[in-house]
């Protein structure tokens, strides 16, 4: 996309970047990520979409370095986070930077009370007693689960245990936050209470979030960028509206919202909006202004 | 099955004895395991089993260890034939089927009201490696996970006609193998996003973690520990060791 000046900016300065990477698995024939450039600024929610197997999830554990620390393969170009350079930091460093959630909040809960969950991070980084309970507490109360604190994971429900995990992740205090796909496993009433979470944690503490999603509806609202992949490489990248507006994203498999589907068949009828809305409720208003 | 578990479940309940620090509880349900396999007389076995559902009792689980003593008693039936049988004498045969009672329902104590966190606390006071430790952990956690993923399973391969409850044993067996394979390929398959999810979560990188909450002995500990060890010691030296207590 040409338009990237239009992209609104959070306020910092570039936190993460990533450099011409490529990464094939060893025992895969083609890269599961191609000479991907991106660059996310502090502050900013960037979201990431495409098909399955495009290379999405192989991109997050570069970012987050379980690639190249846990999986072995041939890795080209190079990620950096915070000033590190990923793949020459060690997992605990790069843990306190870059926090990932991932899709199944079942299996990222080891403890058997969700304080002890939360607190497992700050042990393993040898955070003393005393720091650990206030940290721990605070996350409670920013994730409004202060009340769960003693329940066992099997006493929690699915928005719940999102939750929990969630907080066992910002315990660390990672600038970066990334989610795969984090609503998948929930009802859309709860998939709307953690994307106002996410909102949240971005407006207050100013956590730069990276999140990938097939329901682009519920995102796009809180989004700053929308960044498609394909195949392995990065096929367009920049404000949301655009590139839903742009008829290529479509065919890239992506869920394009009803409200920027109405946008372009109106388009094509010759009904300009202003802007494409992001949700039925701009919608209205911009039909309403005509 | 589900009986025998349940009496080896812990139970969240708030009782006097439930606060007691986890080592506190081990004491007791050690001491009671001793005295058990000490007692040579009916009575002294009866006595003992009386004092065992007492703490049960102070626990508020006289349910549950009560259920693990209608199981067992089962097997102490069978204890009690056996012996008997082989000319053990009337008595023999009843305490040994006794002290076998005796000696589930001590362990159980400990079970019931033990958390997992607590057994998990106690492994590493008794510096059981960390490693060792966090798989117990992730064990005992999962079990809840595992046990839906199973049932799952049975209603999906039951929905698609297999039927476990028909056949020879051999056949039942054989049924178990649909269900168990994708049990196996699913904890596979957990246990990588599990690893994932350490790695991302600094596991492993320091040497000496931290904890949340440790154990603190408090008088309310010791006032249980040091008269009982006090008391099974004495009971040890007059009969293991023939010792003469001048009291």
């Amino acid at each position: 996309m040409s338009n990237t000046a239009s992209i609104r900016r959070g306020p910092g300065n570039t936190l993460a970047s990533i450099d011409h990477l490529s990464f094939r698995y060893p025992d895969s024939p083609n890269p599961a990520v191609r000479d991907v450039s991106l660059e996310v600024r502090e502050g900013e929610v960037v979201l990431l979409a495409g098909p399955s197997g495009c290379g999405k999830s192989t991109l997050l554990r570069c970012i987050n370095g379980l690639i190249p620390h846990m999986y072995p393969g041939e890795y080209k170009g190079g990620v950096t986070v915070g000033g590190l350079k990923v793949a020459e930091t060690p997992m605990s460093t790069l843990a306190q930077n870059v926090g990932l959630l991932f899709q199944n909040p079942e299996n990222q809960i080891f403890m058997f009370s969700v304080e002890r969950d939360i607190a497992f991070g700050l042990q393993n980084l040898s955070v003393p007693r005393e720091e650990m309970r206030s940290r721990v507490d605070e996350t409670m109360r920013l994730l409004g689960i202060t009340a769960l604190a003693d329940r066992a994971p099997h006493e929690l429900s699915d928005g719940q245990k999102q939750r929990a995990a969630l907080a066992g992740v910002i315990a660390m205090r990672p600038k970066l936050i990334i989610l795969d796909e984090p609503t998948s496993l929930l009802d859309p009433k709860t998939a709307l209470e953690v994307v106002a979470l996410i909102e949240k944690l971005n407006r207050e503490l100013g956590i730069t979030f990276i999140v990938v999603e097939h329901r682009l509806e519920l995102l796009i609202p809180i989004a700053h960028r929308l960044v498609v992949m394909d195949n392995g490489s990065k096929v367009m990248d920049g404000a949301p509206q655009e590139v839903l507006a742009d008829g290529r994203a479509e065919g890239y498999g992506v869920g394009i919202p009803p409200v920027a589907k109405l946008y372009s068949a109106l388009s094509k009828d010759g009904i300009r909006l202003p802007k494409v809305p992001e949700t039925p409720e701009e919608m209205a208003e911009e039909l309403n202004g005509l | 099955m589900y009986w025998l578990s349940g009496g080896f479940v812990f139970r969240k309940v708030i009782s006097p004895f439930h606060r007691l620090d986890p080592r506190a509880k081990l004491l007791v349900s050690m001491e009671f395991f001793v005295l058990s396999l000490l007692s040579s007389t009916v009575v002294e076995v009866i006595l003992i089993l009386v004092a065992i559902l007492l703490v049960a009792t102070v626990a508020k689980s006289l349910r549950r260890i009560a259920r693990t003593i209608a199981f067992s008693g089962l097997f102490a039936v069978f204890i009690f034939a056996i012996n008997f049988l082989f000319g053990l004498g009337l008595l023999n045969a009843l305490l040994y089927s006794v002290r076998f009672l005796a000696i589930i329902s001590s362990t159980s104590v400990f079970f019931v009201t033990t958390s997992p966190d607590e057994l998990e606390q106690i492994m590493k006071w008794m510096r059981v490696p960390r490693d060792v430790v966090f798989a117990f952990v992730t064990a005992v956690r999962f079990i809840p996970v595992v046990m839906l993923d199973a049932f799952q399973i049975m209603d999906a391969q039951k929905s698609r006609g297999l039927e476990f409850e028909k056949g020879n044993v051999l056949k039942r067996v054989r049924n178990l193998v649909p269900i168990l394979i994708p049990l196996v390929v699913n904890s596979v398959i957990r246990s990588g996003e599990l690893a994932e999810a350490m790695e991302s979560r600094a596991y492993g990188s320091t040497p000496k973690p931290t904890s949340l909450y440790g154990m603190r002995l408090r008088w309310y500990d010791v006032a249980v520990a040091v008269p009982s060890l006090l008391l099974v010691s004495a009971v040890a030296l007059v009969v293991v060791f023939h010792v003469t207590l001048y009291i």
